[in-house]
């Protein structure tokens, strides 16, 4: 079984392999500029001024190519599960090849998990070996920029592209296993792979270990730590507000502006501090705005997860798509007897 | 018969497979001894095809049993070795080559017989680097056969094998399925709705017509006990005790009649002539086609 296994795989491993050393050798260049770039960024810290301007350069020319690799490397997983996945078991039973090798001496469950587990391993080296290497390539940038909880980065670094790896290698034998059709699906498995990338950042992942709350005053100081003020519909809310002394914490959720005795914090008031601040000639991203909003005695209620749960929260959310991927497995395994 | 049910080749009690509201195969109870070929017939639809997926463990009945060289289908690895199938349309996998089956076969079978699968390989004219995707129908029939048949396997089920082959190439087919159940000691049962292939190599008639048995037994006691009587006009409703009617027909003003005679019935008062076992197949389904309205329970499994 695990000789019709690699033979039938061997063609997408090979092409695999290749992408695999093309973006490695991409991987190594790019890893290799971007510790020159922070070394120079470093060299220009003996003054302080210097030294800011040199690392908002620095963060600047490397910030959208590793954004970019990070989209790139999410897509992973949904080629796992799209053109491993989904064909595995829906081409067999789509060309009527599940009737020659069903009997044969090797029973339904024995082809399965053996199909799976060894794909499976193909999923772990192919999406580790890629992390590790943007993990690495990343690592000076990632230490400066501090946004390794971002919903991008943190299913990009790592370990956790793994779990999402095989959920979708799995999501997508079991999807061709009950759908009985190839194309469709492979249709159906991207999109639910999609789904599920969209999903675990913003539902699952805040709510693997119960985040922390806290009380965040708001200071014109803090306010200009924040990355923007307002939103489409005019409503009095705050985004990328930081926890006080603790600019490494994943901020999972931010109330919306509370005046001191909890309520929130009328539209117009908001508002005529944004529009029209009193000119106190005050500097920092939000200015003038930020001093208005500053004295009104301010303060938003958060939920975060502290820095020092980063890989707690990686290990669980591997742990959680691993575990799903198991079930999936024994799910078919229970209806692959089923099927005729 | 739990003792019984041990040796026999295929046992089925109450034996019903529904898809939706269709009833397949309708309560079918059939035994069958050990060491026959058998030959499985009936029009399109009438569950041939059914019969045999559940015979090879493809698929479970609805209800009822049946059983296999003493065990339920594809109940484990055993047996899953002891018995071979041949899908209707053949399939292989269109990007291995010739040998990369064998080599399949190999692997997933212990009991697998490299000499047996290589020299027939050579016999049929199987390259062994061809791709099996670029083979003609006959070709890849054959391959499908010797990987089924080089597990050595105690029984051989064929599902309509030769129905998509011209004739030259299912002549050949059904000389390797002969010489390959005689050279493995194996039973085999085989479908068809081609009343000569089964005429050709079966030694024992399972007919079968909207998912009921209308008659099954071995050929030469069923040619032994029907017959065909030339009856003067009168005569049809006076048959003698013993005697069954299956089939009458009116040939240039006068009356034959295909009958089941009990061993012991005299059939001296009138003309005999011997039955083909083309035209005993074709009366009984003739007979299933007719009556199907009138709810006739097709008994003919009592044959045995």
């Amino acid at each position: 079984m695990r000789w019709l296994t690699w033979r039938q795989f061997r063609i997408p491993a090979l092409a695999a392999a290749v992408l695999l050393i093309l973006a490695g050798g991409y991987l190594l260049s790019l890893g290799s500029d971007i510790r020159e770039a922070y070394d120079t960024y470093q060299s220009h810290c003996d003054d302080p001024g210097d030294c800011a301007r040199a690392e908002n350069e620095f963060r600047e020319s490397y910030k959208n190519t590793l954004l970019f690799l990070a989209a790139g490397l999410n897509l992973i997983p949904v080629a796992i599960g799209t053109f491993w996945g989904a064909p595995l078991i829906a081409r067999e039973l789509e060309t009527g090849t599940h009737r020659l090798v069903w009997n044969q001496t090797v029973t339904r469950r024995r082809w399965l998990l053996t199909k799976l587990a060894i794909i499976a391993v193909a999923c772990v080296l192919v999406a580790g070996l890629t992390s590790a290497m943007l993990t690495w390539a990343a690592a000076p940038y990632d230490e400066v920029a501090q946004d390794r909880f971002s919903t991008l980065v943190f299913g990009a670094r790592h370990i956790a592209p793994i779990g999402y790896a095989v959920l979708a290698f799995t999501l997508g034998a079991i999807i061709g296993l009950l759908i009985r059709r190839t194309l469709p699906a492979m249709a159906v498995t991207s999109v639910v792979v999609i789904a599920i990338q969209f999903a675990a950042p913003n539902f699952v992942r805040p709510e693997l270990l119960s985040p922390e709350a806290a009380a965040v005053p708001m200071t014109a100081e803090t306010i200009n730590q924040a990355t923007n003020l307002g939103n489409i519909t005019g409503g009095a809310s705050i985004g990328g507000v930081q926890v006080p002394g603790a600019p490494d914490a994943w901020v999972s959720s931010t109330s919306p502006l509370r005046t001191a005795d909890g309520q929130p914090l009328d539209k117009a008031t908001f508002n005529d501090c944004l529009d029209t601040p009193p000119d106190t000639g005050a500097g920092g991203r939000f200015g003038d705005a930020a001093v208005c909003l500053g004295d009104l005695d301010l303060h938003v209620a958060i939920e975060y997860q502290p820095g020092e749960r980063y890989w707690p929260l990686q290990g669980l959310e591997t742990g959680l798509f691993l575990a799903l991927s198991a079930l999936l497995a024994s799910f078919g395994v229970w209806y692959i007897r089923r099927v005729s | 018969m739990p003792t019984e049910d041990r040796s026999l080749l295929l046992h089925a009690a109450g034996l019903t497979k529904r898809y939706g509201r269709h009833r397949a195969l309708n309560d079918i109870h059939l035994a069958i001894p050990p060491g026959r070929i058998v030959g499985l017939v009936g029009p399109n639809g009438a569950g041939k095809s059914t019969l045999l997926h559940l015979a090879c463990g493809l698929s479970t009945p609805t209800s009822g049993t049946l059983r296999i060289l003493g065990a339920r289908p594809a109940a484990d690895a055993v047996h899953l070795a002891r018995v071979g199938f041949v899908a209707q349309d053949t399939p292989t996998y269109a990007t291995l080559t010739v040998a990369e089956h064998l080599r399949l076969g190999a692997k997933l079978n212990p009991s697998w017989d490299h000499h047996l699968a290589q020299r027939r390989i050579t016999q049929v004219g199987l390259r062994p680097r061809q791709k099996a995707g670029r083979l003609s129908g006959g070709q890849r029939a054959q391959l499908a056969l010797t990987i089924a048949a080089a597990k050595r396997p105690e029984l051989l089920i064929f599902d309509e094998p030769a129905a998509a082959l011209d004739p030259l190439a299912r002549d050949e087919f059904l000389a390797s399925l002969t010489a390959f159940v005689a050279e493995l000691g194996a039973s085999g049962i085989l479908s068809s709705h081609l009343l000569s292939d089964v005429e050709r190599i079966c030694d024992y008639l399972v007919v079968l017509c909207a998912g009921r048995i209308q008659l099954a037994g071995a050929v030469d006691e069923l040619l032994s006990n029907h017959h065909r009587l030339v009856l003067p006009p009168g005569e049809i409703d006076r048959l003698p005790h013993g005697i069954e009617l299956i089939r009458l027909e009116h040939v240039h003003g006068r009356a034959t009649a295909l009958v089941r005679a009990d061993a012991d019935a005299s059939l001296g008062r009138y003309p005999v002539e011997p039955v083909t076992l083309e035209e005993l197949a074709l009366s009984y389904l003739g007979r299933a086609t007719t009556s199907e309205s009138h709810g006739v329970d097709g008994t003919g499994g009592d044959a045995i």
